[in-house]
């Protein structure tokens, strides 16, 4: 597994859009803290643009992300924002100059498909973990943004969680993978998917239906994503909807219901969440999972 | 109807939604055994129908009252044929027409009856890909009988052709036949005949205008498709399909518009959209967009970004979806496709 050099004072992070659209407003306080860490940013040209639902056309995105890439002074890439668009383009970046000289790629839901990505044709760690947004006020001083800070240093963390009701006891060491459950399951049969055999896999999402979700993990469990893994965490699953004529089981219990017959750990309520507490996790990097009664740990290793 | 307002308009708000049983059980997950053909595999047509022979009526998805299948009896039983209402017809497990276990025994029993010559599923909505693994389809294979629906049964489209290569009917279900058949507009009454000429094995024309933004040309190939949405759900699984060689159909409803975007990616990303003989476009109805942040494109415009890359003809507005002209169609068949600036013209292949 190749993990990109962790970043020093002085160093720099470009903070690009690969996806949605988002006012560049919108990011000056993250600016601001990425600069009161002791980074530069540079900004790329998508950040504050916009074509129809995007932070730019296809090739603009996919130039500035490019040149992110390809530049040798970045030492990290902050996506400033999800949304959609990552899909389109994943395919057409040349990750050459990246493979030899690797950085952190930041970012969360949509960026999900570089880390599956990264991780899968590139066998390069990334960083799941609050984007631009997250910083804004006093988001700027939250656990889950200094947990990013901490993680930029090469610091090991240590999560705790405290206990649920349908959890799992039991632990494992292994190679965290995941992210946004409608991408990963999105991703399933492309180049892009995660290979999920002894990993520690968690998920997360927002705003679905709930019987959509069912099919979803339905898909992960049928396409063999689930039936090796080393341990289960589950994130936050919020403003989710139902029909009207109810699914009739929670979240966690149509996930539990998927995983039923295996026995590796299960931890729900991880702070890892669209809403919330959402801390920086390592994709590619060995954790170490504890489910216990008091609760669940997640520390690198 | 829409497919989300139908599984709302099943049940009065307030009726109590039965416990639902724990611990359903899922099949061990089967690697695909997807072949990759230049030249697809032949498609067996299961014997058409008779006067005299069973249709038999089950729910794999959402659930249905007997009421609500009356009208298809009806009109099954002035075709000639006798309907098996199935057990599931009248259950309900929350959004379900009976528990997992039950509607896998239901269609169990129909796939294996000998006396069963074709079974019609009696509405979409979500579940068959809970089920699909479960169902034994040796006997199926052995004896087939032609399975009928659209939406979720899609699932049992692309599962069957793939692994069984036989032919299936995409048609609407008994929750679309009109409550009186000769009350019915000539455009529901037209594409519920459709659904007989299919089962007795009558030649197929189907005929759409003429779209500026078709593709022209002509092709032959298998039919195969189905709900979009549904089949994307099914890559990586043990129903995922081949479509090189084929004639690919599409339709959807209530989806976002940058949703349909992602999913034709997943179709690009995974070999589904590069060699088609040709591609039919449905009906993409009641299409969704986030008013703080439209998508800014049609469905028109994202599949014609889709397929700019590729030669093979394509026709949009199709007869088929989720809609009143949605006619029957009889999937795994070789049909010839013609698109013409003077219309679309679809025919079935002896």
């Amino acid at each position: 597994m190749i993990i990109p050099p962790y970043l020093k004072p002085g160093n720099a992070i470009g903070l690009v859009c690969p996806a949605g659209h988002m006012d560049a407003d919108r990011a000056r306080d993250c600016i601001a803290t990425l600069e009161r860490w002791g980074y530069t940013v540079r900004v790329g040209k998508t950040l504050g643009r916009s074509f129809h639902y995007f932070s730019g056309t296809d090739e603009e995105r996919l130039d500035d992300l490019q040149d992110m890439l390809d530049d040798p002074d970045l030492r990290a890439i902050l996506c400033a924002r999800g949304g959609y668009g990552t899909s389109r383009i994943v395919d057409r970046l040349d990750f050459s100059a990246f493979s030899r000289a690797p950085k952190w790629v930041i970012g969360f839901s949509d960026i999900t498909v570089l880390h599956t990505h990264l991780l899968t044709v590139w066998n390069t760690a990334s960083l799941h973990a609050p984007m631009a947004g997250a910083f804004q006020g006093e988001g700027a001083t939250s656990a889950s943004v200094n947990s990013l800070r901490a993680a930029l240093r090469g610091e090991k963390a240590t999560y705790r969680c405290v206990p649920h009701r349908l959890n799992r006891e039991g632990q494992a060491e292994a190679t965290l993978v995941g992210g946004n459950l409608t991408l990963l399951a999105h991703l399933i049969g492309s180049a892009s998917a995660p290979n999920t055999e002894d990993v520690l896999l968690f998920i997360e999402d927002i705003g679905e239906y709930l019987y959509n979700l069912d099919r979803m993990l339905i898909q992960l469990l049928r396409s063999g994503k689930l039936d090796r893994l080393s341990g289960l965490i589950v994130g936050g699953f919020t403003d989710l909807k139902d029909t009207v004529v109810p699914f009739g089981q929670t979240a966690e219990e149509l996930i539990l219901d998927k995983v039923r017959s295996y026995g590796y750990p299960l931890c729900f309520g991880f702070p890892s969440s669209h809403q919330g507490e959402n801390y920086a996790l390592k994709v590619g990097v060995r954790y170490r999972l504890q489910v216990g009664a008091e609760g669940a740990t997640l520390g690198e290793l | 109807m829409k497919r989300k307002e139908f599984f709302q308009s099943l049940v009065p708000l307030a009726a109590a939604v039965p416990a639902l049983r724990a611990g359903r059980v899922f099949a061990a997950p089967r690697r695909p055994s997807v072949q990759v053909q230049d030249d697809p595999l032949p498609v067996t047509l299961p014997p058409y129908l008779v006067a005299g022979d069973t249709v038999g009526i089950a729910c794999g998805s959402g659930p249905i009252d007997l009421k609500e299948i009356q009208p298809s009896i009806a009109v099954l039983e002035s075709w000639g044929y006798k309907a098996l209402v199935g057990h599931t017809i009248g259950q309900k497990d929350g959004m379900f027409g009976g528990t997992d276990a039950e509607r896998t025994a239901d269609i169990q029993a129909m796939l294996d009856n000998p006396d069963v010559k074709a079974l019609l599923f009696a509405r979409g909505g979500y579940g068959m890909v809970r089920i699909i693994d479960n169902l034994d389809f040796s006997r199926f294979a052995l004896s087939p009988k032609w399975l009928i629906g659209f939406s979720d049964v899609t699932v049992i489209h692309a599962h069957v052709h793939q692994h069984y290569r036989i032919a299936t009917i995409h048609s609407k279900m008994c929750n679309s036949f009109p409550d009186v058949y000769e009350k019915a507009e000539p455009i529901i009454k037209d594409c519920i005949d459709s659904i007989g000429k299919t089962l007795k094995g009558a030649p197929m024309t189907y005929v759409a205008p003429h779209s500026p933004l078709n593709r022209e040309g002509a092709a032959e190939g298998q039919l195969i498709g189905g709900n979009l949405r549904t089949l994307e759900n099914l890559a990586g699984t043990a129903s995922d399909f081949s479509t090189e060689g084929k004639i690919l159909f599409m339709e959807d409803v209530e989806e976002y518009y940058y949703n349909l975007d992602r999913m034709l990616w997943n179709f690009r990303r995974t070999g589904k959209l590069q060699k088609l003989r040709g591609l039919v476009v449905g009906g993409f109805n009641r299409m969704m967009d986030d008013p703080k942040e439209p998508f800014g494109k049609t469905h028109y415009d994202i599949i014609t970004f889709h397929t700019k890359d590729f030669t093979y003809p394509v026709c949009f507005d199709f007869p088929v979806g989720h809609q009143k002209d949605n006619y029957a169609l009889r999937c795994g068949q070789v049909h010839r496709l013609e698109v013409t600036p003077d219309g679309v013209r679809l025919t079935s292949v002896p």
